[in-house]
């Protein structure tokens, strides 16, 4: 008897043979997973666009199969790892969700989510999932050889500079790209206008509102110094040389250069580009920000282009890179073996039309390499190179279990050297020592 | 025997209630405080493991003391300005009930509103500081200053609740009896002397009321220092509510949470206690 997993098998092996079913075409799954009548949910978190998006996909898919229905639910962006917690804990976490990647570890330690079958996800082999997708995500996604996330988005950290700012002072948005930290603060410095003590301008805005934010924006300053997060040993290294040398980096914008007053933003956590949109900064770090997100607050900016997205800076020329991180649709494994195979189908469903997620949800990246970047409404992008760059060259987060802790632990640290002049290898010293009191308390058990 | 029985039923849902919503899990909390358990896996029991390391963690005792200041400076502030706005507003001058309505409003705005609002209000360049600066203050960060931020807070939580227990004040002291003012002031007694002597005594009993639950409203106190400050600049601001959210929900440390809210619970039995013995004491004498 042929079962529906063996007959998927057969045909996605069956197409791979084909030559139709390599990386870069993977057209949505046929047929139907199942014909008796089936209720899914899916979890996922709020954004104006990928949440929307989504949620029209999964309804098209139920359209085509009426006898699946999906209960969709979304949370807030930093609520929704806390809801699937809970979810787990109360035997109520949805049969799949969408989770940020630096949470993967906190799942898969717990064997909490099931690992995916990636040709019932249109893939040949392993090797074909892991090399249509940036090495930064499979970094999180493959787990002792099996993929466990299933990607949706994945995307970069460019810097998002003023270039009507630029003229006025008269640098050029081209010519002055800055290409160094040292490059960034001098040029930062020049953008910057002040009246008496009173930022009228600052060069350039590190995010203060959130503790994920903090930590991507420092872990490639640390990586470029030559730090790193962990030892072999999994004890915390940020206050070594390196982490001293990156947060000095990263206080000297406000504390060498003067263009940065940490304790003034507008920055929310859902608009944490505020202060650049609102054009109180220059030069603001933060992912893809589209005419989609500038117009509802900067009717004028969007009207007139005059923004630009460039690569990070490096310590040299030739570091240049930000953090990546980005999103993957997991399957519970909790899950009976038939909603598991049906959330295979939907999400492969979910991700057959890249022109319409691009369409919806640009200038978002997607982690896929394959079936989208050479599309007319990608390369028409405004600054699609320097968001493809900054996904391409990326590199990723810790992927550790005590992700929370050690954002939490950093960000600490940064506003205490930033808003109370705190002596930077000691509160490195404090948040080191508070990381590895939580990894020693996990290895505890 | 049946009258008896009819009672028992009468009372039993609210019995019920309680003992499946509030004792049970506090109940459970307290087991959960022996053990290591990250709500994805099986408790697993450790004993005092949880509280011993309590103590060596830098983080909870920051957290501590800033829960102490909190509570010891949030009630003396709520416990004045609520007297002082009732002994305002209970004076016989036109409009005086019209600004009690006006001062209770504060009571009734939803917190999270409150709380951003006052974000606004606190920032570097808001009105607070632009109302203080022809006074000659310079720039004071309110929110991301490490002195500052927790009286900021205080300040905030101050403005909300203290209304609140001025309604309590005002009925206490409209209770008094005119007469004894009158006797008072036959006597001679005017102003801080007929205060003391009359005014005080009579009131002590919601005065006892009133420090006691703002006490425990500032031990529980959560959303405010969470939406204001998030807990910054660099936890100055992190209470212990705070710590027991994080801990659980952000570090799935639910054992360890829940040893930290049986510390806070240890906290607001004790103040409790210490409260009605002096109250009491003072009543006696």
């Amino acid at each position: 008897m042929t079962t529906r997993r063996d007959f998927l098998r057969r045909t996605s092996a069956g197409a791979a043979a084909l030559g139709v079913l390599g990386a870069p075409a993977l057209g949505a799954a046929q047929g139907a997973p199942t014909r008796v009548p089936m209720k899914l949910t899916y979890w996922t978190w709020e954004n104006p666009q990928q949440r929307p998006w989504q949620k029209k996909r999964i309804d098209q898919y139920t359209q085509l199969h009426p006898n699946i229905s999906v209960e969709f639910q979304y949370f807030a962006f930093s609520d929704l790892g806390k809801k699937v917690s809970v979810g787990y804990a109360t035997g109520t976490a949805p049969d799949g969700f969408t989770t940020g990647d630096w949470l993967m570890p906190t799942w898969l330690t717990r064997k909490l989510i099931a690992p995916l079958d990636v040709q019932q996800l249109g893939y040949g082999s392993l090797d074909a999932f892991r090399n249509d997708h940036a090495p930064a995500f499979v970094a999180g996604a493959v787990h002792e050889g099996k993929a466990y996330g299933y990607p949706l988005w994945f995307y970069g950290v460019p810097l998002h500079v003023n270039t009507k700012q630029f003229r006025e002072v008269g640098l050029d948005p081209v010519k002055d790209e800055p290409k160094t930290w040292e490059q960034l603060g001098e040029v930062a410095k020049r953008l910057t206008i002040k009246d008496g003590s009173k930022f009228t301008r600052q060069g350039f805005k590190w995010a203060m509102h959130a503790s994920q934010w903090t930590a991507f924006q420092f872990n490639p300053i640390l990586l470029q110094c030559g730090g790193q997060w962990f030892d072999k040993h999994g004890k915390c290294t940020i206050n070594n040389e390196a982490g001293v040398r990156a947060m000095t980096i990263r206080a000297s914008i406000a504390r060498k250069y003067g263009a940065e007053d940490p304790a003034d933003s507008l920055a929310t956590a859902p608009v944490p580009w505020m202060d650049w949109l609102k054009e109180r900064c220059a030069m603001f770090s933060s992912p893809p920000i589209g005419p989609l997100a500038v117009k509802p607050i900067n009717p004028q900016m969007e009207a007139e282009g005059y923004y630009k997205a460039y690569v990070m800076p490096g310590v040299t020329e030739d570091k240049r890179y930000s953090t990546c991180y980005g999103f993957n649709c997991v399957v519970n494994a909790n899950a009976s073996k038939e909603k598991q195979e049906v959330l295979h189908h939907m999400y492969r469903f979910m991700m057959s039309d890249l022109r319409d997620c691009w369409i919806a949800t640009a200038p978002l990246t997607l982690a896929r390499k394959s079936g989208w970047t050479e599309l007319p409404e990608v390369k028409s992008t405004p600054n699609i190179e320097a968001f493809l760059r900054a996904k391409d060259t990326g590199v990723f987060l810790p992927r550790t279990p005590v992700w929370s802790e050690l954002a939490d632990a950093l960000h600490r640290a940064v506003q205490k050297v930033m808003l109370s002049s705190g002596d930077i290898k000691q509160v490195l010293n404090e948040a080191a020592a508070e990381v590895d009191r939580a990894t020693a308390e996990l290895k505890k058990g | 025997m049946r009258l008896r029985l009819w009672g028992v039923a009468f009372v039993l849902p609210a019995l019920l209630f309680f003992a499946f919503f509030k004792y049970g899990p506090m109940g459970w909390a307290f087991w959960l405080s022996f053990t290591s358990y990250d709500m994805l896996s099986p408790p697993r029991f450790v004993g005092i493991d949880n509280f011993a390391s309590l103590a060596a963690d830098p983080v909870f005792v920051q957290s501590l003391q800033n829960t102490l200041g909190y509570i010891v400076a949030s009630t003396l502030l709520i416990t004045l300005a609520a007297l002082l706005l009732a002994l305002a507003v209970s004076t016989p001058v036109p409009g005086a009930r019209a600004c009690m309505s006006a001062i209770f409003l504060t009571n009734v705005m939803p917190i999270i509103a409150v709380c951003l609002v006052w974000r606004f209000l606190l920032h570097p360049h808001g009105l607070v500081n632009q109302l203080l600066a022809p006074f000659g203050a310079g720039r004071i960060d309110w929110l991301t200053s490490d002195t500052t931020a927790m009286p900021a807070i205080v300040m905030v939580t101050v403005w909300r609740f203290a209304p609140y227990f001025m309604v309590v004040f005002v009925a206490a002291l409209a209770a008094i009896p005119a007469e004894y003012y009158e006797a008072a002031a036959i006597d001679g007694a005017r102003g801080l002397r007929r205060f003391r002597s009359i005014t005080l005594p009579l009131i002590l009993p919601q005065l006892f009321f009133v420090v006691v639950v703002a006490a425990l409203l500032s031990a529980r106190l959560f959303l405010m220092p969470y939406i204001v400050t998030g807990g910054g600049p660099g936890g100055a601001t992190r209470v212990l509510s705070m710590l027991i959210y994080e801990t659980g929900f952000s570090y799935l440390k639910m054992g360890r949470a829940a040893a930290i809210s049986v510390v806070l619970f240890a906290i607001v039995l004790a103040l409790t206690l210490a409260q009605m013995k002096l109250f009491m004491r003072d009543e006696e004498a």
